[in-house]
């Protein structure tokens, strides 16, 4: 194994400053410069670019606090002694190849691998400083306040309408008008309000793949949550839906956090503020996405952005 | 050999098409409207129809449907969304073993337990003994049925914060309620053609009768009466009851097909 | 490599502690899940319940019969209910005379069930001989021919609508329509082909010890017999065989079909081994036909002639254990009675699972073998 020294865990401080306002000014939508390079002085110069279209970062608020994290499924260990803190109002990206171990990370955060048997956790894993691992916890409200959209779309085999109040009417009975409103919100969030209002009521599976997955996005938001975790939102989609999907993941930037696990690395650059690297089950390297992309300062994170493995 | 092979294909059709048809025919040849609107008049020339015994069945089936297809379904929920308890394995296997069972042999325990104990035969234990077959069948069903729900389904519910009932009664049982039922369908069209067992259970009778502590008619057993019985007339009925019968478990199939071929295209 | 600290990097980034009161775990929601569990763990209960039952109450039920006749039961070869009364016979073997009259006794009714288990077994195999051949050639017809031509799902209907015809109306059609027929037409023909040969003279005659006398008989042709039983049960299981034949043989891989015929084998050898491939499963598919064909009763009882004795001719009349405890066991004579029909029912049972269990090993293994070989 070559490098071995850099393969320590880097605890990286992420700085993020400026103004402390109360409410972050509406953000100018995001020109989508990145997905046309312009003529290459440098590979990342695309990068550069988004990057330098972000609006200043307002406030620096944790929204989960991860430390020192491990965890196992049976007798092999997925991560290894994890930090990482999750920025409320941000979009983290976490990249790495297939195994290191991100969507393991991120299916710990709702607690989604309690239905694996034989997976545990060491650590402590916090959101705005209550502990998420302890078996005390209340799973079921951990969940409402963190959301999760999956791989594949995986609408319910109901109505769109009935697919958005599924889970508003999970904790408690709503009255309808209350519902009609939430369903419309939520959709318009998702920025498929227009696309379905006139077939509320057919069936979610006749709706494109694409549609899907902002319809499971709308799904998401309708509990009103405080974290959405991503899990490859896009992957199964084809150009065009992926497109829309990262436009709503900036959009949605502004009233939710976001964890999102990509493989592809312009998909990260594109929508992420903060990106973290993982590698065998370690965190190798996390800062502000144009940093990462522009200057990796661990040659494991170089070589994986430049494309030279994984 | 290919030829042999189709040969033996065609003769597997021709015995259906034998064995339906000759059915139909003098079934057909003796069904009339009294069939259906008619008790048994005790005059052996003119026997009257087999009103009390589609009453009776109707009656049985529902009441085991009761008691069977609840412990059914949910046994089934448990086989699949409970398969990591240590009963999971013993209980499919037990389930396996009834669903095997023959089932006179279920109509003798149904003997055993419920008409010797309640002195006389009568249409609860009837009931009890079509539950008891039809309990392994829809649970098994049940299970393969669910097994089909694809886990995404399970974790975009379970991510929304729904519990683990709330999970499996308003998003992994409905996904699969239509496959459900054709399999609820089916154990039925099975109990509904049963005699074995309603023999030393139900027993039957020749009246209209809705009170299961006595002996309660049956279609199955007065066509096995009527067709081993030395009168034209009670076999004529017998026929009719027979093509009834049949016709009834057809049209249950078809419907199952249909619906079945609907749901993979769906799901497709 | 330097590590920062806890504490700075606090400082960096603003985490809120204890912002949020842990979240309690409201009642109603854990009640929901409880009950459902309640009900799927008391359903699964009820299934071993079920099973409990059966066992224990046949076999507290038949443990007088277990007492009177022990293991003998199973070899016993004469069933009789009833109590006889016959001229007594001396130790010459010729009648007591008393007074001019001759001695009566009483013989005390017999249960020996091996007249049963051999009809069982007889009828049974006689169907699997008929069934297996044709539903094995159907099950290949329907995964090799038949998707071909479009007549898959249309054959397979069929073939499972078969299965959905009640018992009681393949009996009544085997009753009135087969068995005549047999009668009239199949056996006499047999007959006329056979009884003359030596080697088959066993199935047209029968031996009769009359006064002492051994004297043989034409076997009286009446197509209720063991051999209307073994067609009619043959055409009930044909549909159990075909299915899960045709599911173990779809099983086959791509690969084992094609390496076959690539090296030129003709149609019928790729079956062949494509038969050869699933054969375990196969042989459990035949085993679920069997235990089907054991089990079986109204049918059965209304074909089989219901002759409690053991006759080694397909053409004489017999008694399964099913059809005997559908004739015998509403007006049984006597406790004694009852209780060896409750034996027989538990023999039964326990047969019918045996075969039930080994099938859906075979089976199960069968359709598990592909994902490790490939």
């Amino acid at each position: 194994m070559r490098r071995q020294g850099q393969m320590q865990t880097q605890e990286f401080t992420i700085v993020l400053k400026g103004s402390k306002k109360p409410d972050p000014p509406a953000q100018p939508p995001a020109p989508d410069t990145g997905r046309t390079p312009s003529p290459p002085t440098s590979p990342f110069a695309w990068i550069a670019e988004t990057a330098a279209a972000r609006p200043p970062e307002a406030e620096t608020i944790c929204a989960i606090d991860i430390r020192r994290f491990s965890c196992w499924y049976g007798d092999f260990q997925a991560l290894r002694s994890i930090n990482l803190q999750i920025v409320k109002n941000r979009v983290t990206a976490l990249i790495g190849p297939s195994g290191c171990g991100k969507s393991t990370l991120l299916r710990w955060m709702n607690r989604m691998n309690d239905v694996i048997p034989g997976a545990r956790a060491e650590g402590t894993l916090d959101l705005h400083g209550l502990s998420l691992l302890g078996s005390d916890v209340d799973v079921v409200d951990l969940r409402r306040r963190i959301g999760m959209v999956f791989q594949k779309p995986n609408p319910f085999p109901k109505s769109i309408y009935d697919n958005i109040a599924y889970g508003p009417r999970l904790h408690a009975s709503v009255p309808r008008a209350e519902l009609d409103q939430t369903v419309e919100t939520s959709l318009r969030r998702a920025a498929l309000w227009d696309e379905v209002k006139d077939r509320l009521h057919k069936s979610a599976l006749g709706l494109s793949g694409g549609q899907q997955q902002r319809l499971c996005i709308a799904r998401a938001v309708a509990v009103n949550p405080e974290v959405l975790l991503m899990d490859e939102p896009a992957s199964a989609l084809d150009p065009k839906a992926t497109l829309r999907i990262e436009e709503l993941i900036r959009e949605l930037r502004e009233n939710y956090t976001i964890v999102i696990v990509t493989h592809n690395m312009q998909q990260a650059a594109r929508v992420s503020d903060i990106t973290a690297f993982f590698y065998e089950g370690r965190m190798v390297e996390t800062g502000p996405t144009s940093d990462l992309f522009m200057n990796p300062k661990n040659r494991q994170t170089e070589d994986y952005v430049m494309g030279r493995f994984g | 050999m290919f030829w042999l092979c189709v040969g033996a294909c065609a003769a597997v059709v021709m015995v259906l098409v034998l064995v339906v048809s000759y059915l139909v025919k003098i079934g057909a040849g003796s069904l009339s409207v009294s069939f259906f609107t008619q008790a048994p008049s005790g005059d052996v020339a003119n026997p009257g129809g087999m009103l009390h015994a589609l009453v009776g069945t109707l009656i049985l089936l529902a009441l085991a449907s009761l008691l069977g297809i609840p412990a059914g379904v949910f046994a089934g929920v448990f086989l699949c969304e409970y398969g990591h308890s240590r009963l999971a394995m013993p209980a499919r296997f037990t389930a396996d073993v009834l669903a095997g069972v023959p089932s006179i042999v279920v109509g003798i325990l149904g003997y055993e337990l419920l008409v010797v104990p309640l002195g006389g035969y009568n249409g609860w234990a009837g009931a009890a003994a079509l539950a008891f077959i039809m309990i392994p069948i829809v649970a098994r069903s049940t299970e393969e049925m669910l097994r089909l729900v694809p886990r995404s389904y399970r974790e975009g519910s379970l991510a929304l914060g729904a519990t683990k009932s709330q999970t499996i009664l308003r998003i992994v049982l409905p996904s699969v309620g239509g496959s459900i039922l054709t399999g609820i369908m089916l154990a039925l069209a099975r109990i509904a053609g049963e005699t074995a067992p309603l023999l030393f259970t139900a027993l039957g009778s020749r009246l209209i009768t809705y009170n299961p502590g006595r002996p309660f008619p049956s279609l199955t057993a007065q066509i096995y009466t009527y067709a081993t019985g030395p009168y034209p007339g009670q076999r004529a009925l017998a026929w009719s009851g027979i093509l009834v019968l049949i016709a009834m478990l057809f049209i249950i199939n078809l419907t199952v097909r249909a619906v079945m071929a609907r749901a993979a295209r769906i799901r497709v | 490599m330097k590590r920062p600290s806890a504490a700075t990097h606090m400082s960096e980034v603003d985490v809120q502690p204890g912002s949020q009161q842990a979240p309690r775990r409201p009642r109603s929601r854990g009640l929901g899940d409880l009950a459902l569990a309640v009900t799927a763990h008391g359903s699964a209960l009820l299934v071993f319940l079920m099973a409990a039952f059966l066992v224990g109450v046949l076999a507290f039920a038949a443990a007088p019969s277990f007492k009177r006749f022990g293991p003998a039961f199973l070899v016993g070869t004469e069933w009789r209910p009833n109590e006889l009364e016959r001229p007594k016979l001396g130790p010459d073997g010729k009648m007591v005379i008393k007074d001019g009259e001759s001695v009566m006794e009483i013989i005390p009714p017999a249960f020996g069930a091996l007249p049963v288990i051999f009809g069982t077994a007889v009828s049974s195999a006689l169907a699997l001989a008929f069934a297996v051949p044709v539903s094995l050639a159907t099950a290949l017809v329907l995964v090799r021919v038949a998707p071909r031509i479009r007549l898959g799902a249309m054959l397979s209907f069929m073939v499972e609508f078969l299965a959905a015809i009640p018992s009681i109306a393949y009996g009544i059609w085997g009753l009135f329509v087969l068995a005549p027929f047999l009668q009239r037409h199949v056996e006499p023909l047999l007959q006329q082909l056979l009884g003359d040969l030596g080697a088959f003279r066993w199935m047209f005659y029968q031996r009769l010890t009359i006064g002492g006398e051994v004297v043989e008989r034409p076997l009286a042709l009446t197509g209720r017999d063991m051999l209307c039983g073994g067609l009619v049960l043959a055409i009930m299981i044909v549909p159990i065989i075909t299915s899960v034949s045709r599911d173990v043989l779809r099983a086959v891989p791509r690969a084992q079909l094609e390496g076959s015929l690539a090296l030129g084998a003709t149609w019928w050898q790729s079956c062949v081994a494509m038969l050869h491939y699933g054969r375990s499963g196969l042989f459990g598919a035949s085993m679920l036909g069997l235990a089907r064909a054991a089990g079986e009763t109204m049918a059965v009882t209304m074909v089989i002639g219901n002759n409690t004795t053991i006759a080694a001719s397909p053409f004489a009349p017999a008694q399964t254990m099913s059809s005997l405890l559908a004739n015998e066991f509403a007006e049984a004579s006597s406790e004694l009675h009852r209780s060896a029909l409750l034996e027989v029912a538990l023999i039964l049972l326990v047969m019918s699972l045996a075969f039930n269990i080994l099938a859906r090993w075979l089976v199960v293994g069968a359709s598990a073998r592909p994902s490790d070989a490939s």
